[in-house]
């Protein structure tokens, strides 16, 4: 069998996105969804229900649709990277603490009562994304071993700091009064706010990350050999692994800021992709990347669907469904060699 | 490859299938109530308020498709006669039970917001459990928001019923609510007053691990209702509105009486006097362990008052009848 990784994993990203946009807690007939889009071609004004169901569409499926989008994005294509930097399988965008970090930076801005304005309103995600760049800063300077950063030093640097701001997360949770469900929801990635801002707000972030990650793909097939080859080879190792560690957590901590901690596609999205599509990270970051995006955005259709209206936080769903779909992929896997 | 794609496909199909057919059709009929419904709207035609956010609330004229995001807020819509301007609850809003037949805008764990535009509501009540980032959203939709703080005293509880009354209309009704109310609550401080007699109270919110259960700490609304109906709450030294007591701590405070707010959890009294080390407790010995509808005392509604009657009555029954 011919693989075409990229028309394949296009056209899911392209059925979720419909999916996302037709599917929602107030049904939009397929017919009224063509005559909306239409009425935008020839300017026209819309009469009730499109009015509102117009309204529905611009204001809150296709922003939430952009933001869920780009956070897998982040998810995906930064759990590539951060596998391929760690030569490590069961590493993901939050080994080194991003998660955690934010996680307590966001609980933290809760405990706050902060005034009703633009800036107490952001405090929550700038808290968690200022949490999770300033962990990612203390766990790499306390890995670091002259000019070399040691992995296993990395790796272990980031478990103990992650248990370190986990325990006073749980702290600050148990402490509070009222607070306790809207830290829950954010911590199992059920946040979600309206409106364009997030999408925009984060989007110059992950265009420099991502970026880079993509970019990173030649890279990070050398590192695959080894630091010491990758050197001889002409790469400059330490160099290149900082910049793309801080490209990846960049991304993802402007992921979470806004979407909450989504458990699991930066784990398994890349892991499946390599399993279709084979290890070469020129091909696998962008795979990751868009498989991200589809996988998270499933993820989100079904967080939205099977109790509506009430939503579920959609990294429960992402572990519910990812795991076992992931268990049943590596059962049939026939390179069992992959790593 | 092309299979696992096709069985992907077929997935999102079913669950567009599933997806529940609610219509987004504001019925014309509901918004032009008869005119007996609305008092003095004439009188006052725009209505001003600042919320417990602080921010400034306007509506042209008395509300009349309210969307509650509290059960408390639904029990005060309902208890002014406003329950028929009520066009959508949050799923914990389950009393009264004709708030049951009004559509759900989500809960807890996430409030729709598809939902709640497509109810077309002329105001959203939110209060104090939904988050500022909420109501931050709905505004940005273009909603009228008023967001209502939790009360933490009778007096702030009636002063949410009157505000709840301008936003709909409903001010006549409201004040006769309040004075039944203030006239329930002095008959229980008259019959409390004489007592020189306090029965030491434990008040059970959540037993999941018996050895340091949850009970109500100082400025909630079960210390005060408990203190107001002559109780003496175990809880009231410890930190926090929820707080945690160890069964030690518990012990030595030797409550006369226990209180299961956790009962619709499944709490009984022979559950509790099974728990190891329970027994000692006086209020077990002697089986004063009552079952309590804990929603009279979490919802800082207009049924608090009918929670201070409950918990008088099984403080002092020789009192009350």
């Amino acid at each position: 069998m011919r693989i075409r990784p990229y028309f394949y994993t296009l056209s899911f990203l392209c059925v979720t996105v419909v999916l996302s946009i037709a599917i929602g807690s107030v049904f939009i007939p397929l017919t009224d969804l063509g005559r909306i889009l239409l009425g935008w071609l020839n300017r026209e004004p819309f009469t009730e229900p499109l009015k509102t169901f117009a309204f529905i569409l611009t204001d809150i499926r296709l922003p939430r649709t952009a933001l869920i989008l780009l956070t897998g994005a982040a998810l995906g294509g930064s759990g590539a990277a951060y596998q391929g930097l760690f030569r490590n399988p069961l590493a993901d965008p939050y080994l080194i603490g991003v998660a955690s970090g934010a996680g307590l930076g966001a609980v933290l801005a809760m405990s706050i009562k902060w005034s009703y304005s633009f800036w107490g309103l952001l405090a929550v995600p700038v808290a968690a994304f200022l949490g999770a760049l300033l962990t990612v800063f203390l766990v790499y300077t306390l890995a670091r071993v002259g000019k070399t950063i040691p992995t296993t030093n990395l790796i272990l640097a980031g478990v103990a700091f992650g248990s370190f701001a986990t325990a006073l997360t749980t702290y600050l949770m148990l402490r509070s009064t009222g607070e306790l469900h809207r830290a829950i929801a954010w911590l199992s990635g059920g946040s979600s706010q309206a409106g364009w801002e997030p999408v925009l707000a984060i989007l110059p972030f992950l265009a420099i990350g991502l970026g880079v990650l993509l970019l990173s793909g030649n890279a990070l097939n050398l590192l695959q050999f080894g630091d010491d080859q990758a050197q001889q080879m002409g790469l400059p190792v330490t160099r290149t692994r900082t910049l793309i560690l801080l490209a990846a957590s960049l991304a993802t901590a402007a992921a979470v800021s806004f979407s909450g901690i989504i458990g699991f596609i930066g784990l398994i999205v890349p892991h499946v992709m390599r399993l279709w599509f084979g290890a070469d990270y020129r091909r696998l970051l962008p795979l990751s990347l868009i498989g991200g995006a589809s996988s998270l955005m499933l993820a989100d259709i079904i967080a939205r669907s099977v109790m509506a209206p009430q939503e579920l936080p959609v990294g429960i769903v992402t572990a519910l469904v990812g795991a076992p779909f992931f268990l049943w992929v590596l059962r049939r896997a026939k390179n069992q060699g992959f790593w | 490859m092309f299979r696992k794609l096709l069985f992907a496909l077929l997935v999102g199909l079913l669950l567009a299938g599933c997806g529940p057919a609610l219509t987004a059709t504001p019925s014309p009929v509901a918004t032009q109530l008869p005119a007996t419904a609305v008092p003095s709207a004439s009188v006052n035609p725009s209505i001003s308020l600042t919320d417990g956010l602080n921010r400034s609330v306007t509506l042209a004229s008395p509300a009349q498709r309210v969307v509650s995001l509290a059960p408390s807020n639904t029990e005060i819509l309902f208890s002014i006669d406003a329950g028929r301007q009520v066009v959508g609850r949050d799923e914990t809003s389950d009393y009264p039970s004709e708030a049951l037949s009004l559509p759900t805008v989500g809960g807890y764990s996430g409030y729709n917001l598809e939902a709640i535009v497509a109810l077309h509501p002329d105001l959203v009540l939110a209060g104090g459990v939904n988050t500022p980032e909420l109501v931050a959203s709905l505004e940005q939709l273009g909603l009228t928001v008023y967001y209502l703080p939790n009360p933490s005293t009778l007096e702030e509880m009636y002063a949410n019923l009157d505000t709840v009354a301008g936003l709909t209309g409903h001010e006549t009704e409201s004040a006769a609510l309040v004075s039944s109310l203030k006239l329930r609550v002095a008959a229980v401080d008259a019959a409390i007053a004489p007592l020189s007699y306090g029965p030491t109270v434990y008040y059970e919110l959540d037993a999941t691990d018996p050895t340091k259960p949850y009970t109500a700490g100082p400025g909630s609304f079960v210390d005060l209702l408990i203190s107001r109906a002559g109780g003496i709450n175990v809880g009231a030294s410890l930190q926090g509105q929820w707080a945690q007591i160890s069964l030690e701590q518990l012990v030595v405070a030797n409550p006369a009486i226990i209180i299961l707010g956790d009962s619709a959890y499944g709490e009984t009294s022979q559950k509790v006097a099974a728990r190891p080390g329970w027994g000692t407790l006086a209020a077990v010995q002697s089986g004063q362990m009552f079952p309590f509808d804990d929603n009279l005392v979490s919802r800082p509604g207009p049924r608090l008052v009918d929670g201070l009657e409950a918990l008088a009555k099984l403080l002092h029954p020789g009192v009350f009848k």
